[in-house]
Order: structure tokens, then sequence, then C-alpha cells
């Protein structure tokens, strides 16, 4: 397989860039890049995210944006000067590390007020400044508490008063919410962002949870095997896919193998393995061929209505399994010669099928999208 | 080395002192050991370096002397009464302690470990003066029961420590499908924690053959142990088979270890 | 009582019922290993303290005597019966030659007494009838002294201080009153203090070499951390007297360190190590190290490395982060390495026996020089009392911090 296709950010404006990676490589052991040729402009105030699986490198980006890891080979900008020989402690970084790292032989409030003393900022300015970090992640009272008196979602809120005590123009944040349950998460994404964009903060977030990355983000960089595979804003991320990773990693995706018949328009004609043909968009792939695939959302997918329409394509399938799940029904189809379709129907249209029993499906030409393999 | 490349001057420097520091404490800790072997193979009665003329001479002495043989024997069979002692009751109070139901566990364990917190030569003198009220002193009976108190924290220490990472469910299943509790004991459990049972075993067998003190005062010349002789040789006049001696036992001290090592694939970092 | 309290009650007896037979059996099987200890370890132990208390030779020797002293007023010199009796004993200690046993008994406490209760034997035996006061005063004068008189009415208990006393420096004048020992007699809290300080340089060394190498087997890759691992833990594995004969060897004024020291003209004369204090620090330090060394690395490699990262991101730097965030939390292995240190550095007996002079023995050393060369068993096991509570004391301490739980063996 091949993911290397990567849509460059051209669009960026260099004036506005805070953080430029130019094409950074790294790699531990001198023989694996485990960060391949990155190239990434973060621009002041935007909220980037570098979304992918665990081992994708993200970890490895942000430690180098922070001072922690040497990109081994490449530049890092900040503020259009290289800092890839400045110590951490002088890069002025916010930076929310994956397990928090609170200091656990202080207090809450001596955690926050740690980044001031380098500043020069003490005594009362000092407790002032506490005072306001804590008030903003609503924990005042707890102050005089250590961190292992407190609560997973009361250290995180720590953390980030932590990070953002000194007013950096940057924060970064490795996976923030990882260890929090469903609902403190949710509530910390919403938190999280309202401070960024109150504050203006530009911020570097790291997540492998692509739902945190679409509620959360101005853009997002998805990571696969050290490179990043696509940037762009969640609904161009989610409505056109550059790939068959893209497609598959964020949201729930039916990908489908056939071959490129040929081109209408803006459109590719498909032919899937039993003979069916479809119509796709697909402005992006080069070339014709065999080695290609459609990509289709379950959500796209609908029970066939009356008459045929020209902008939708309409296929025949066995019903294998149904679920019944309260708001949709999830129908597992065996469609284009022996190839599982999962159709994501609304509550309102879901009848019931044996299994099986035919099934005539629709779905959009254009959330029909072609991929290269 | 290990420095990130924006270390500055003065952190490369301290970096360098500490590595420089490590290494000599290091050296410090592992050249001592090897001085002796050398000795041992030296001509020459001196304990100068370097050796001008090597020669098995020492160690044809050692071999050669009735006392130095029986002195090992000695110690070969108390060692071994006292693996075997410390071993059986060491694992059971183990495998008893692990348990979660077990009464007082602080209290307990800090009672078996205390034979490796009291001083030596309390627990000596104390044998001594008790045993010797049954007749006991001066016998093999009494050395063993010594050593063997001596020697059971190690056991238990170890056999704990494998314990706390073993399965209790393996037992459950085990007895799910119709074992009788000694034979899942036998054929379940024990098999998983043989490691720790043979470290601690190790361990006893090292701590009583190379005791020194007990073995000072509840043995007579018959029982001498092997490090007792070497205790009155280097009291009266330290002489170079004690060094043959002693790089024997460092040879078994190292044999020992290597084994330990084999079993317990360590975990560093 | 509340009926909720009651039924939270009933609740927790069923619990602790319920749960009877699971800590029946698992008692069941640690009780082997708790009787052998009990017997083969604390009895000995135990029979170590009564030894430092007992007092059995005067009211086994002197029975009538020490009846007869009963009505003695304390100030005067006894009357007659007193003497008759004393001669009546003597008599019988003769016979069964239980007299010297007596003689050195009273001798640590009235000097000179040995021989006098040898020769009053010796008299008493050509001696049928009395009167004996007499003949005993005339034998030697202090038999008339209500001093030594009085010593042996208190020696008549069956329980004596005397020598737990003497072991702190203090003893008791004839009069009952505890006072501190004179002059060159007063010996035992000097040694307590040098085991003490000796411990404490000891324990203070090894935290001084150990605390780095601790920190580097952290940050070493590890290929290099495992090589440096079998460094600390073959001397732990190498015996005890092995190594010190190494250490007697090495520092011999014709050894290897003087050697050293020669070619590199550091010095122009061989130095004196061996029988030093010096010495036995230096080869105590080296035996110890790893002791401290292993709680402290072990602590040390559950520090996450983000600690240090997050510390230099909010803008502090190296030693800043080092000393504030890194080595505050290091503490609870230096305080588990430094006290096992000084616990097992305080009953050191070998090491200074054979690298130290004479100015050097520990607390251990001069009991076994009571035990087997004095017979002084009392003294020795009174010693051995005050050694014991140290250890305890601080191995309490140690439970406290530590818990006896996390002694891991390398
Ligand atoms: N300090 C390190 N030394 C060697 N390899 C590392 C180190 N940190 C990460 N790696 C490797 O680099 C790859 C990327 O890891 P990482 O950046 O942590 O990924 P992510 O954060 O996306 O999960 C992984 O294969 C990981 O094993
Ligand atoms: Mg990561």
């Amino acid at each position: 397989m091949n993911f290397s296709k990567r849509i460059s950010p051209a669009t960026d404006n260099p004036v506005d860039a805070l953080v430029r990676f130019e094409d950074v490589k790294k790699s531990y052991d001198g023989i694996n890049f485990v960060v391949k040729d990155l190239n990434l402009t973060v621009s002041r105030g935007e909220f980037l995210t570098m979304l992918g699986p665990s081992g994708s490198g993200k970890t490895t980006t942000l430690m180098m944006l922070g001072g922690f890891e040497q990109p081994t080979l490449g530049h890092i900008l900040l503020d259009n000067r290289p800092v890839e020989r400045l110590p951490p402690e002088t890069r002025n970084i916010g930076f929310v590390f994956q397990n928090y790292a609170l200091f656990p032989h202080m207090t809450v409030a001596e955690n926050v007020a740690f980044p001031l003393r380098y500043r020069g900022i003490t005594g009362i300015a000092a407790r002032e400044r506490v005072r306001q970090a804590l008030g903003r992640v609503n924990l005042e009272a707890l102050g005089d508490r250590r961190p292992a008196q407190l609560s997973g979602g009361q250290q995180q809120r720590v953390a980030l008063a932590r990070a953002l005590v000194f007013e950096p123009s940057l924060v970064l944040m490795d996976e923030p919410l990882g260890a929090l349950d469903k609902q403190l998460r949710e509530r910390m994404q919403i938190e999280i962002k309202q401070l960024q964009t109150s504050l203006g903060i530009t911020m570097v977030y790291v997540t492998h949870d692509q739902s945190e990355a679409l509620t959360m983000s101005d853009r997002i960089a998805v990571f696969h095997d050290g490179r990043i595979q696509q940037l762009a804003d969640p609904a161009t991320l989610y409505n056109e896919p550059a790939n068959r990773f893209v497609a598959s990693f964020i949201g729930e995706n039916n990908s489908l193998s056939c071959t490129l018949l040929a081109r209408e328009g803006g459109l590719a004609v498909v032919r899937m393995a039993d003979g069916t043909t479809l119509k796709a968009a697909g402005t992006n792939v080069s070339g014709t061929g065999t080695d290609m695939s459609i990509s289709i959302r379950p959500e796209n997918i609908s029970l066939a209505g009356e008459g045929v329409r020209a902008d939708l394509n309409r296929f025949i399938g066995k019903a294998r399994d149904v679920f019944f799940l309260g708001d949709h029904m999830r129908l597992s189809i065996e469609a284009f010669g022996g190839q599982l379709v999962t159709a994501r129907i609304p509550a309102r249209q879901a009848r019931h099928f044996a299994s099986g029993a035919d099934v005539v499906l629709e779905c959009g030409i254009s959330e029909c999208r072609l991929l290269e393999v | 080395m290990w420095l990130p490349s924006y270390a500055t001057p003065s952190e490369r420097l301290m970096r360098t002192l500490v590595m420089a520091f490590v290494i000599a404490v290091l050296l410090f800790l592992v050249a001592p050991l090897f001085i002796i072997v050398p000795l041992s193979f030296s001509k020459d009665p001196f304990f100068t370096l370097p050796v001008k003329e090597y020669s098995l001479r020492w160690y044809a002495d050692f071999f050669g002397n009735a006392r130095w043989m029986n002195a090992i024997f000695n110690s070969a069979v108390a060692a071994v009464m006292t693996t075997i002692l410390a071993t059986t009751l060491g694992t059971l109070a183990a495998l008893g302690i692990s348990r979660p139901n077990f009464p007082a566990r602080r209290l307990i364990m800090a009672l078996l470990i205390s034979p490796m917190i009291v001083p030596i030569v309390i627990v000596a003198v104390g044998s001594y003066l008790f045993f010797g009220q049954f007749g006991l002193t001066n016998t093999r009976t009494g050395l063993v029961l010594a050593h063997t108190a001596l020697a059971t924290p190690f056991v238990v220490i170890t056999v704990t420590a494998t314990l706390s990472t073993y399965d209790t469910n393996l037992t459950r299943a085990a007895l799910s499908l119709g074992a009788s509790p000694s034979s899942a004991f036998f054929r379940v459990t024990l098999p998983n924690i043989m490691p720790g049972v043979i470290s601690g075993a190790i361990f006893a067998f090292a701590t009583s053959f190379d005791e020194v003190v007990v073995a000072l005062f509840m043995t007579a010349a018959e029982q001498r142990t092997l490090p007792v002789q070497m205790f009155s040789g280097i009291r009266d006049q330290i002489n170079p088979t004690i060094m043959a001696a002693a790089t024997l036992l460092l040879a078994l001290s190292i044999v020992l270890f290597a084994m330990l090592a084999l079993l317990t694939p360590r975990r560093v970092k | 009582m509340a009926v909720a309290d009651m039924d939270r009650i009933n609740v927790f007896m069923a619990v602790r019922r319920a749960e009877k037979p699971a800590r029946r059996a698992a008692l069941s099987l640690a009780l082997p290993l708790i009787v052998f200890l009990v017997v083969a370890f604390v009895a000995p132990i135990l029979y170590l303290l009564v030894t430092a208390v007992g007092n059995p030779e005067t009211r086994q020797v002197l029975p009538r005597t020490l009846g007869a002293l009963e009505t003695w007023d304390g100030v005067s010199v006894p009357d007659e019966p007193v003497y008759a009796a004393l001669a009546a004993d003597l008599k019988v200690a003769k016979d069964n030659s239980t007299a010297a046993l007596l003689g050195k008994r009273l001798n640590y406490e009235i000097s000179g007494m040995r021989s006098r209760v040898l020769a009053a034997a010796r008299m008493v035996e050509r001696l049928d009838t009395g009167p004996y006061k007499q003949k005993f005063l005339e034998l030697n004068k202090d038999w008339g002294s209500p001093e030594s008189w009085a010593i042996i009415k208190r020696n008549g208990t069956s329980l004596t201080p005397y020598y737990l006393l003497t072991a702190l420096d203090l003893q008791q004048a004839p009069n009952g009153s505890v006072e501190r020992v004179q002059g060159d007699q007063a010996i035992f809290l000097d040694v307590l203090a040098r085991t003490l300080f000796v411990a404490g340089l000891v324990t203070l060394f090894t935290l001084i070499l150990g605390y780095p190498v601790a920190y580097v087997l952290t940050i070493a890759p590890k290929a290099i951390a495992g090589i440096m691992m079998l460094m600390v833990l073959l001397p732990l594995w190498t015996s005890l007297l092995v190594r010190t004969t190494a250490w007697v060897v090495l520092l011999q004024s014709d050894g290897v360190i003087n050697d050293v020291l020669m070619a590199l003209h550091l010095t122009s004369d061989r130095l004196q190590l061996i029988f030093t204090r010096a010495g036995t620090v230096i080869a105590m330090t080296h035996i110890q190290l790893p002791f401290t060394i292993l709680p402290i690395y072990s602590v040390m490699r559950s520090i996450p490395a983000t600690q240090l990262r997050a510390a230099r991101s909010l803008g502090a730097p190296p030693s800043s982060a080092f000393w504030r965030i890194y080595a505050p939390q290091t503490l609870p292995g230096v305080v588990a390495g430094c006290l096992m240190t000084f616990i097992l550095s305080l009953g050191y007996y070998i090491t200074p026996a054979l690298v130290g002079g004479p100015r050097d023995q520990m607390v251990s050393n001069f009991i076994s020089v009571y035990i087997n060369r004095d017979l002084n068993w009392g003294l020795a096991a009174a010693l051995g009392v005050v050694l014991l509570v140290v250890t305890l004391a601080i191995y309490l301490l140690f439970l406290r911090l530590v818990g006896a739980d996390k002694i891991k063996l390398g």
C-alpha cells in the first residue's frame, strides 16, 4: 500500500506563520525514520491537531517542537527563527504532557507558580497570577492540595493552568484528555477550545481520537507512518479524504475495490468486481487502472426510493446482518461479488429484512469517492 | 553522551564530570574483587602487583591440605541442608503471605525479614548461649538451624516477589478443571513460581556458604567452615593460600550470580 | 445504640466470620516458618536479653548468707550469724567448686573480691567451729566493710541492672544510687558513639558515591545500563569475607594502593592504611555501596521522564529542574537506601576485626571479646541489648518510612 500522497498546505500565508517545520526528519536509531519529511506551517491563533494512530510520530513531532528531541535533519522555525539549538526553557512554549507531569511534591499552587519564578514574577504578583490561572480552570479552592489528592479531571485542569499561567503564545498538548472518561473528555474539549479562542493562543494538539480532532480543530494533520497524509479543515477531511488511509481512519467507511473505466467531466466511471458500473467523484486521482477503490460512508447509503435519479448510484445486495440500534439500523449487505457493505439507515426508514433477502440501495455520486489503493 | 544538541557548555562539562565520577565509582566497586585473582596465581608469597611469575602452588597448597578440604566439605553440607530447610519454610510462608486475607501482614512480614536486620553478632551470641543449653553448640545441627534463620528472609522476599506477578486465576482454573488443591499447587502454581523459588534457594545457599560470624561461634575444629578457616587465617598471618581460597569463593559467587541472572531476565529500564 | 449501627456491626462480624477459614489457611502456610523463627531466632535473642539481666551466682552460692543478711541494718558491720552463714555457704561452694564463679561475679563490682572469696573458701575448709567473724576479719579486714556487704546483699535478687548499666558506662553505688563511671573504665558509650559515627560516615559516603551511579543507570542506554547493573550487583553477590580479604591485601603498607600512591608521587612515604579507621570506612563503604544504590535506583526509575521535561518547558534551567523537581522526588529512595546501609553498618564485625585497629572496633567486636576472651557473658549480652535496641529503633523507623515489603534483592 502507498499512503504517501500528501496535500501540501500551499495556502498558508508566511507572514502569519508562527511555527514552520521544513523538511524535518527524525530517527532515534539512525536506521528507521519515525518522522519522514515533515513540512508544516502553523498560523498564529490557529488550533491545529495532529491526528493519527499510536506510533505514527505525533509525540515525536511535538517533542521536537517543544525542544525535547532534536530533528535529525531539517529545520524548525518559531517566529521565523530556527530553534533546533534552543533549550526548552528558552522557547516559552506551554506544554501539557500526556500524563500531566504535575510535580507530586508540590501543591497545586506551587505547581502553577513554578514557571513564574523563572520569569521574575514573585510574591503578590505571582500569587495573583496563580489565582487567576486557577480561576480560569475553576480550581480556585484547591490551591493547597497535592496533585495526588485530585481527580484525573482536576489534575488535567492544573496541568492546563500551569501551561497557561505564563501566557505563552504557543501551547502544545499531547493527548491531554486520554486518561479521562468520555463525559469529562467531551466537557474538557469544549473548555480547552474556549480557552484557546478567548486567550488567542496558538495550539498544537495531539490526539488519536478522531471525534476530538473534529470537534476542536481549525485544521487537522493526519499522521500515519511518520508522514502527514492530509492536512485540511475537519469538513474537508471528512468529506474529501485524500487517500484510503484517511478515509478509513476518519469516520466509518466502506472501501470497495474497483477498476477505473473512464472519466466524464469531473466524475469517474468505475466497474465493480461483479461488473456493476458506478460513478464516483475523484478529481485528485490521476491515471487509470485496476488498483483503485471507492469509499462510501455508511450514513450516505440509503434504501432505494421511487424512480431513478441521475445524481445517485443504485446497486443490489443481499442482506446479511441487521441490527436495530435505536436511532438507526445497521445493515450489513453482501454486494459487488462478495464484498461486505455496511449501511446506516435512519430509524424512520427501518424495515425488517430476512437474512439473504435482496436489498436495493442507493448513494449520492458525489459521496462515492474514488481513491488510489 | 546522551545530551541534546542544545546543551550548554557548562551542562556538557557537568555531564562529563558526572560520567567520569560514575566510572570511577564502578571501578571502585569491581576492581577490588579481582585484585585477589592474580595474587592467588603468584609464585611469590607477597601481595604486590604486578605478579612477576605465575604458578599454581597456592592452589596445590589449598587442595593438598586436609584442613581446607574438610572446611569446604563442612561448608557444602551446611549450605545444602540450610538451602533445603530455608527454601521449604520460606516458600510456604511466602505462599501464605501472598494470599489476600493473610492476617497482620505488615507485622509478620517485619518479623520474617528481621533476620536480615538484626546484627549478625547478636544472632551468633544468642545462638551460642541458647543452643548451648541443649548441647547444640559445636554441632552441625546448631549451625544449620542458625543459618536457616538467616537465609529464610531471602527466600520469602524472592518468592513473594514472584507471586506478586502470578495470576491466581491459574490456580482457580486448575481447580475448576478438577485438580485437587495439592496437585493444582504442584502442577500449576509451583512450575510458575519456580524461578523465584530457585532464586531464593541460591540466595539461601550463598548466605550459608559465605557466613562467618555465626559459624565462628557455633563450630569447633571438626565443623569449621571455609569462611571460618579463612577468617582465622587472615587473623593469624595472611598467606597466599587464602588468596586461592578467596578466588575460588569469588568464582563460586560469579557462578551463582550467573545462574540467578539467567533465571530472572533483568529489567533494566 | 442505633439500629443502623447494630446492623453495621453485625455485617462486619459476619464478614470476619466468613473470612476466618481463608485467614486461617493463609496463616497456616506461614506458621511453620513463624514457629521456626520463634525457636531458632527469637528465642536465642530473648535468651540474650535474659542473660543481660540474669544474676544467678550469688543466690546459688550464698543462700544462707543472704538469709542472714535480711535483718542486717545496712550500715554497721554484720554480726556473727552472717559470718557463720557465709562460712557454711563457702564450705558447700568449695565442695561444688562454685566459689570461683561467685568470686568472678562479685569481682565485677568489688575489685579484689575474687581472691578474697577464694581465700575465704580455703580458710573455712580448715575451720570446724566458730566464731567466724573474727577469723574473716583477720583474713582480710575488708570482710568488715559495710559497702561490700551491701553489694552482696543487693546481688541476692534474681535480676540485676549491673550489666546494662555497665554497658552504658553507669554504675550503682553501694547505697543504690546510679552514677556515671569515671575515668578509663568508661569505654562503652565511646564504643557506641564510634559505631554510630562509623555507620553514619559509611552511609554518607555510599550516598555521595551511589547517587550519581543510580542516576546514570536510569539514563544510560539499555546495554550500558545492563553492564553497569552487573558491576553493582556482582560485589553484592561476592562473599563479604572475600571483599574484606581484598581490602586487607589492598591496604597493606606494601600493598597495591600504596604502590599506586607512590607511583603517582602523591605521598613520599608508605601510608599506614591497614588497621586504621580510614581503611575500615573505605572497606565498609565498598561493601555497603550496592545497598544504597539499589533503592535509590528503583525510585529514580519510577520518576517519569516528563517531570524534567515539564520543568524545562515551564522555564527552569537544567540545574534548577534537577534540584527542584528531580532530587526531591528521589528522597524516598535515598531514605530507604541510607537507612538500610546505616542499619547494616551498625552490626559490622568482620571488616573492623580484620581491617581496623584496636581503636576502630565496633560494638559487635566488643561483644565477641567479652564472650570469647573475658567469658563475661552478662556484659556481652548487655552490649548486645544496647546494639539491638539501637538497631531495632532504626528498623522501626525504616518500617514506618519505607515498609518491609519494599526490600528488594537487586
Ligand atoms: N525515545 C525513543 N527512542 C526510540 N524510539 C522511539 C522513542 N520515542 C518514540 N519512538 C518510536 O518512534 C515511533 C513514533 O512514536 P511516537 O512519536 O511516540 O508516536 P505517537 O505519539 O504517534 O504514538 C514509534 O515507533 C516509537 O516506538
Ligand atoms: Mg504519543
